[in-house]
């Protein structure tokens, strides 16, 4: 497989230590690979129960700040760099993301954003790696 | 340049939920679960039966209690399509009857929800040490406290960190769960044929299910005031339509058929729970009715599966009981007629972790303060907490038919549906609050047998927090205003013309 990809680096971003290393390696590797970064968060919002679109709406405006946060530290780093947030369990908006924009690689950190929810239910990078046809670069913080 | 592109949501309609997220069966297991039958059973049988002139027609209160609850869903169906997803009696009395009396049923929502986990937390703790065995710890109010107080606090953690039990492990958990209250109660009705049941079995009557052979009105309205809160919950399935398959007929459907499969199970249970050992012993283990026959009838080691079929109800109506709660209170945070910090999430968690800790907080000190008073009145407050679910789900009622009274006569469906129906669920509603405040008001009628101010603890509880919330609110009013200064809303005609998933969908 010599052709080269040019598409975006994905980087998973919930603000944490472990994706600002993720974030990090992503904007090293961004000038050789020539590729643009799209930053992503995820507002993915638990629905059993009902009284939903509230809590969703907090949910969505905390990971804009967070996405915000990243893409500031990004733009001052001077890569190319967009954001999107996904309303799914991240690992899924990730997947999907990374093939609908024929992206490079998926750049997470090795924790995902919930240390005890990853250990008891699998977590984000385990899941990317599991599923994921885009390569996957997990980075430790 | 840099581009945020967040999926907005378009509040006309669809949401930009996945659609067919939530298929037939899903429906119905959240709405069967949700309802938590075991505990529910556990929690209630007893004192259903307990209640003065109901004894052996339990089954009946039952079924009766099931038609006010049944009215009441209707009008949770239509405010859930006008104000889709958005919330529950809080925010849809706001739009309909204002502020003050929405902020009341939110206060409602949340009390009852502190209230309910205190007894949840006594039945789990009771259920931990019957499952090791363990009969000293389980006859040691100390120690079922202690271990009560551990569950509120694993159980909160749990929502606080947003684990959430797939739908897949919920079907799990409400298939072992739903079998083995099938198979005690076949297995007790062999028992009881063939002469092997408890001293006191009586034979199985079809009378039982009767209500007119229950010869008191009083006592009828008394034990349909405790057997409310074993449908309490049943609405969740109602009001996840929108992420369902084929939006506009499938939610309904799984409605219906979890009603029936509820209806069956509660009263399959309490059959066979009656005549395995006759009324009396299920008066005199009013806490823990189903480990102390799942004993006689299963015998060791099979009556531990019962007491799991508990165990695991309590913790998955946990999820279905504290998650909108907090919710709510956010939602009553988001608009200010609640302290700000409750609207917050948790940057991590992405859950409401503010709320979601306070309601565990509360709950504990209501539990062990109770405990300590007196152990009976945390029996009593299974009483209260029906009068502050009938007092919400009377607003609710009334709310839907305040709010479509311009749309309630456009043909027979809605005049049906979102007028006669609503409107007599409140009624009914109000009229077991309010027929049950006057029967609690006498001491004599409570499970402690105590006078607070010569009345009955159940009322002092239950109207006692309704009256604080009324004491809280205007003070609340004094210094936030502007929640309280909303007008008031009117349904759109269209919301009617078109499906619950925007679809047309003409009634």
């Amino acid at each position: 497989m010599s052709v080269a990809r040019h598409g975006p680096l994905i980087v998973g971003y919930d603000g944490g230590d472990c994706a600002k290393a993720a974030l990090a390696e992503a904007i090293r590797l961004a000038e050789p690979l020539r590729a643009e970064i799209v930053l992503v968060s995820g507002a993915h919002v638990q629905r059993t129960g009902s009284e939903v679109a509230d809590f969703a709406a907090v949910v969505r405006e905390r990971a804009q700040g967070v996405l915000e946060e990243g893409l500031e530290a990004a733009r001052a780093a001077g890569v190319h760099v967009r954001g999107e947030i996904v309303e799914q369990r991240v690992a899924d908006g990730l997947t999907e993301l990374g093939e609908r924009e024929s992206a490079q690689m998926i750049v997470v950190g090795s924790h995902g954003e919930r240390p005890l929810r990853g250990a008891l239910l699998g977590s984000t990078p385990h899941r990317l790696l599991q599923q994921s046809e885009t390569p996957v670069l997990v980075v430790r913080a | 340049m840099a581009t945020i592109t967040p999926a907005a949501p378009d509040l006309g309609g669809d949401k930009g939920l996945k659609k067919d997220a939530i298929g037939f069966l899903s429906s119905f297991v959240i709405g069967v679960a949700s309802t938590a039958p075991g505990y529910s059973l556990a929690a209630s049988l007893g004192f259903v039966v307990a209640v003065a002139g109901v004894g052996l027609q339990a089954p009946a209160v039952f079924i009766v209690s099931f038609i006010p609850m049944l009215l009441i869903a209707s009008s949770y169906y239509y405010m859930n399509r006008a104000d889709p997803d958005c919330g529950t009696t809080f925010s849809w009395v706001t739009r309909a009857m204002g502020p003050s009396a929405g902020w009341l049923g939110g206060w409602a929502i949340i009390v009852a929800d502190i209230i309910v986990m205190a007894n949840l937390a006594q039945i789990a703790g009771l259920y931990s040490f019957l499952l090791v065995g363990w009969q000293s710890a389980a006859d040691s109010t100390v120690a079922v406290t202690a271990v009560g107080v551990v569950w509120i606090a694993i159980m909160t953690w749990i929502c606080v960190i947003g684990i959430e039990l797939s739908a897949r492990m919920q079907m799990g958990l409400l298939a072992a769960e739903i079998t083995t209250l099938s198979i005690f109660a076949v297995v007790a009705f062999v028992q009881v044929a063939s002469g092997n049941a408890g001293p006191d079995a009586v034979d199985p009557s079809l009378s039982w299910i009767n209500p007119f052979a229950i010869s008191d009105f009083g006592a009828l309205v008394n034990g349909v005031l405790i057997a409310v809160f074993i449908y309490w919950g049943w609405d969740s399935t109602v009001t996840v339509n929108e992420e369902s398959e084929n939006s506009s007929e499938g939610p309904g459907k799984a409605a219906l058929w979890a009603t029936v499969a509820l209806v069956l199970i509660y009263v399959l249970v309490s059959y066979a729970a009656q005549a395995w050992d006759g009324p009396k012993t299920l008066v005199d283990n009013s806490e823990d009715v189903l480990s102390v026959l799942g004993k006689d009838v299963f015998g060791s080691p099979l009556d531990k599966i019962l007491i799991i079929a508990v165990l695991t109800s309590a913790a998955a109506s946990t999820q279905t009981t504290i998650l909108p709660t907090a919710r709510t209170s956010l939602s009553m945070a988001r608009v200010g007629a609640a302290p700000e910090g409750l609207g917050h999430v948790h940057s991590r968690y992405m859950t409401p972790h503010n709320s979601t800790i306070l309601m565990g907080v509360f709950s504990t000190l209501w539990y062990v303060g109770l405990t300590i008073v007196s152990e009976n009145i945390l029996f009593d407050s299974i009483a209260a907490l029906g009068l502050m679910i009938a007092f919400y789900y009377g607003l609710t009622g009334f709310a839907c038919v305040i709010y479509y009274r311009r749309q309630i006569f456009r043909n027979v469906k809605t005049l049906l549906l979102i007028g006669v129906g609503p409107f007599l669920g409140g009624v009914m509603l109000l009229g077991i609050f309010l027929k049950s405040c006057w029967d609690y008001a006498d001491p004599a009628n409570s499970e402690s047998g105590d006078s607070w101010f010569g009345l009955g603890p159940p009322l002092v509880i239950g109207v006692g927090f309704l009256l604080f919330g009324v004491v809280l609110m205007l003070f609340w009013r004094r210094s936030h205003p502007a929640f309280f200064d909303r007008k008031l809303e009117v349904a759109d005609p269209r919301i009617l013309d078109r499906g619950p998933a925007g679809e047309a969908a003409p009634l």
